[in-house]
C-alpha cells in the first residue's frame, strides 16, 4: 500500500463523504423540524440531478442556470410533499411509522416516475471546473472534486449561519425545539415545517447535482443515497444538521479505507455495518451529547 | 368455534378449494405467490402489530431460505426437506445473533437498522457467488415431491403452499393467544409497566423476531421450489419493502389482514401492468393512499365502515 494510494483513497473518501453529508444534512434538517424520517431524501438528489441534466441537454440552458433550476426543483418537491401529505397526516396525529411508510411510498412513486418519464439510462453532468486534474504525490485529483468539497463546506457554513443568524432560521429552530412556545411568540409553526422540507429538498438536490459528474444518475440511485445520508445523519446525532456533515465525511473515509483495506465490493457492507454498530453503541452519534444541541 | 364464524369460514374454504381449478394458469400462479407472501408477511405482521417493530429485513431471511433450498437440492443433491430445515435453522440462528443487539434500538433507528441489514445481505448475496451463483443464480431446483405426488403445476403446488400458510397462521394465532401474546400486549401498551412486571422485553422482542425469520425462511424455500430458479434480484431491499407493505396494507394486528395484504401486493401490480409502464407509479401512489387514508390498513378501514353501517342500521330500527 503506497502513500499515493492512501492519499487517493482519503481524497475519494472526503469527496463521497461531502455528498453523503449534503443528503444527510437535508435528512437531519427535516427530522429536526418535523420529526419525520424522510425515506425519500435520496430521491431529492435524483430529482435535482435529473432536472439539471434535462435543462442542460434538452432545454439547452446554460450550466449555472440548469444547476439553479435543479436545486429549485428539489426545494419545490420538498414543499409539495409537506403541503400535500405531511400536513394532512400531522393533523390526524399519525404515528412515526406512518410517516416512514408515507415517505417509502413516495420514494417508490418518484423512482417509478423517473423510470417512466426519463427512462432507465444513467446520465452524467459535465464536471465543474473542466476536465482538468491536480496531481499531488502521484495521486490524481479532479478539479471537480475540489469544487465539490468547496461547495460542500460552503453549504455547511451557510446552513450554520442560516440557523443562527437569520430570523427564519432562528424561528425554524424555535419551532422545532418547542412548538407551543414558538407559536405563542407569533411563529407560524406549520409554515416553518414547510420551510424545513424546502431546506431538505434543496440540500438533497445540491448533493445529487454535485455527485452526478462522478456517478451517473438513474432512477435507482435514490435508495442508496437515502441509506448513506441516513447513516451520515445518525453518525452526527440525527437532530443536528451540522453533525451530519461530520458524519458524512466520516462515513466516506470509512468506505474508502474499506476499499483499499478489503475490496471495493464490500464498501456498502462496511458502511452499513458501521451504521448499525454506531446506532447500538453510540445512540447520540459520534459527537456525543454535544450533537443534541441545535444547529 | 361459534356458528357465526363457521358461517363465513365454510364458504371461504369452498372458494379456496375450487379456485385453482377454475382460474387460468397465470392467476393460479399468482395465488401460489399470495400464499408464499402470506407466510413471509405473517412474521412482519407479528412484529409490527404486536411489538411495534418495523422490520425491513425480511428479504434477508427469505433469501436465506431460498438459497438453502437451492444449494442443498441442486449443489448437494440432498432431499428438499433438508433445504427447508437448513434454511430455517440458519435464519433463526442469524435472527437470534443479530436480534439480540439490534432490537435494543427503537422506533426509526430500529427500522433503518433492519433496512441496513437488508442492504448488507443483498450485497453479500451478490458477492458470495460461489454460494449463491450471483446474478446468474442457481437454476434447476426440483419441484417438490410429496410421497410420490409431484407438485409440478401451480394448481397442485397451490394446496401445499396454502396448507403451510394456514399452519403458520395457526402458529401466529396461538402465539398471540398464549402467555407470550399477553406479554406482547403488555409491552406494546406500556413497556415500562411490562418491565416492572419482570417481563424481559428484549428476550420477548428477540423471540418474535426469530419467529418472523423462520416464516421468512419458509417462504423463501417455498419460493425456490416454485420458481425453480433463484438469483440475487429476488432478495433486494425493494423486496424487503414490498414484504413490509403486506401487513401495512392489510392491517398488522389481524391475521386475515395479512392475506388481504398479500393479495394486494401480488395482484395489484399484475392488474396495473395491463396499463403499461405507468403501473409502478400507480402502485407507489396506491401505497401512499392507503397509508394516508387508511392508517389501520384495508381490514381496519373495512371494520370501521361496518360499524358505521351497523350504527346507521340500528338507528333506523
Amino acid at each position: 500500500m503506497t502513500l499515493s494510494l492512501v492519499l487517493q483513497a482519503l481524497f475519494a473518501g472526503v469527496t463521497n463523504g461531502i455528498v453523503y453529508a449534503l443528503v444527510g444534512m437535508g435528512l437531519s434538517a427535516i427530522f429536526k423540524g418535523s420529526r419525520v424520517i424522510n425515506a425519500m431524501q435520496g430521491e431529492f438528489a435524483v430529482i435535482g440531478a435529473m432536472t439539471t441534466v434535462l435543462l442542460l441537454t434538452k432545454a439547452g440552458w446554460p450550466y449555472a442556470a440548469a444547476i439553479a433550476g435543479g436545486a429549485i426543483a428539489g426545494a419545490l418537491v420538498g414543499a409539495f410533499i409537506e403541503v400535500a401529505f405531511v400536513r394532512f397526516m400531522a393533523k390526524k396525529n399519525a404515528s412515526e411509522d406512518s410517516f416512514l411508510l408515507l415517505t417509502i411510498g413516495l420514494a417508490l412513486s418518484l423512482s417509478a416516475s423517473i423510470l417512466y418519464f426519463v427512462g432507465r439510462d444513467g446520465h452524467l453532468l459535465p464536471p465543474l471546473g473542466g476536465e482538468g486534474v491536480l496531481i499531488v504525490m502521484d495521486a490524481v485529483i479532479q478539479f471537480h472534486a475540489l469544487w465539490l468539497i468547496a461547495i460542500g463546506i460552503g453549504a455547511t457554513l451557510a446552513l450554520r449561519a442560516f440557523y443562527h443568524r437569520t430570523t427564519i432560521g432562528l424561528s425554524m429552530m424555535a419551532a422545532s425545539i418547542d412548538a407551543d412556545g414558538a407559536a405563542t411568540t407569533g411563529i407560524n409553526v406549520a409554515r416553518m415545517r414547510t420551510f424545513t422540507f424546502v431546506l431538505g429538498g434543496l440540500l438533497g438536490a445540491l448533493g445529487g447535482i454535485l455527485v452526478t459528474p462522478l456517478i451517473a444518475v438513474d432512477y435507482q440511485l435514490g435508495l442508496n443515497l437515502t441509506l448513506k445520508g441516513f447513516a451520515a445523519a445518525v453518525l452526527g446525532g440525527l437532530t443536528n444538521p451540522l453533525g451530519a456533515a461530520v458524519g458524512g465525511i466520516t462515513l466516506g473515509l470509512v468506505e474508502s479505507l474499506a476499499i483499499i483495506g478489503i475490496s471495493s465490493s464490500y464498501k456498502d457492507v462496511v458502511a452499513f455495518s458501521v451504521l448499525i454498530v454506531i446506532m447500538i453503541l453510540m445512540p447520540q452519534g459520534i459527537l456525543g451529547r454535544a450533537g443534541r444541541r441545535g444547529g | 368455534m361459534n356458528p357465526r364464524t363457521l358461517l363465513w369460514l365454510v364458504p371461504c374454504l369452498i372458494v379456496w378449494a375450487v379456485l385453482p381449478f377454475v382460474v387460468p394458469r397465470n392467476i393460479a400462479d399468482l395465488l401460489v405467490f399470495t400464499g408464499i407472501y402470506t407466510v413471509a408477511g405473517l412474521g412482519i405482521g407479528l412484529l409490527l402489530g404486536h411489538c411495534g417493530i418495523v422490520n425491513l429485513a425480511q428479504a434477508t431471511f427469505y433469501g436465506l431460505g431460498a438459497y438453502a433450498s437451492a444449494y442443498c437440492t441442486v449443489m448437494m443433491g440432498l432431499p428438499s426437506i433438508v433445504g427447508f430445515l437448513a434454511g430455517a435453522a440458519i435464519s433463526m440462528a442469524l435472527a437470534y445473533v443479530i436480534g439480540r443487539p439490534i432490537l435494543r434500538l427503537t422506533g426509526y433507528f430500529l427500522a433503518l437498522g433492519t433496512l441496513a441489514l437488508s442492504a448488507i445481505a443483498s450485497a453479500l448475496f451478490f458477492e458470495w457467488d460461489w454460494l449463491t451463483g450471483g446474478t446468474l443464480g442457481i437454476g434447476g431446483i426440483p419441484k417438490l415431491d410429496l410421497f410420490g405426488f409431484l407438485l409440478d403445476r401451480p394448481s397442485r403446488y397451490y394446496f401445499f403452499v396454502w396448507i403451510v400458510a394456514f399452519a403458520c397462521m395457526a402458529v401466529a394465532h396461538n402465539l398471540i393467544d398464549s402467555r407470550t401474546g399477553l406479554m406482547l400486549r403488555a409491552m406494546r401498551d406500556s413497556s415500562t409497566a411490562a418491565a416492572a412486571l419482570s417481563i424481559d422485553l428484549q428476550a420477548l422482542r428477540t423471540k418474535v423476531f426469530v419467529v418472523c425469520a423462520l416464516f421468512g425462511s419458509l417462504a423463501g424455500s417455498l419460493f425456490a421450489h416454485h420458481a425453480s430458479f433463484v438469483s440475487t434480484q429476488s432478495f433486494t431491499v425493494d423486496r424487503s419493502i414490498s414484504f413490509l407493505l403486506i401487513p401495512v396494507i392489510g392491517g398488522a394486528t389481524s391475521i386475515p389482514g395479512i392475506v388481504v395484504g398479500a393479495l394486494f401486493v401480488t395482484f395489484l401490480p399484475e392488474l396495473l401492468s395491463k396499463l403499461g409502464d405507468i403501473h409502478q407509479i400507480l402502485f407507489g401512489l396506491a401505497l401512499v393512499a392507503v397509508v394516508v387514508l387508511m392508517p389501520e390498513g384495508l381490514v381496519g378501514a373495512f371494520a370501521k365502515l361496518r360499524t358505521r353501517f351497523a350504527r346507521k342500521g340500528g338507528s333506523h330500527g
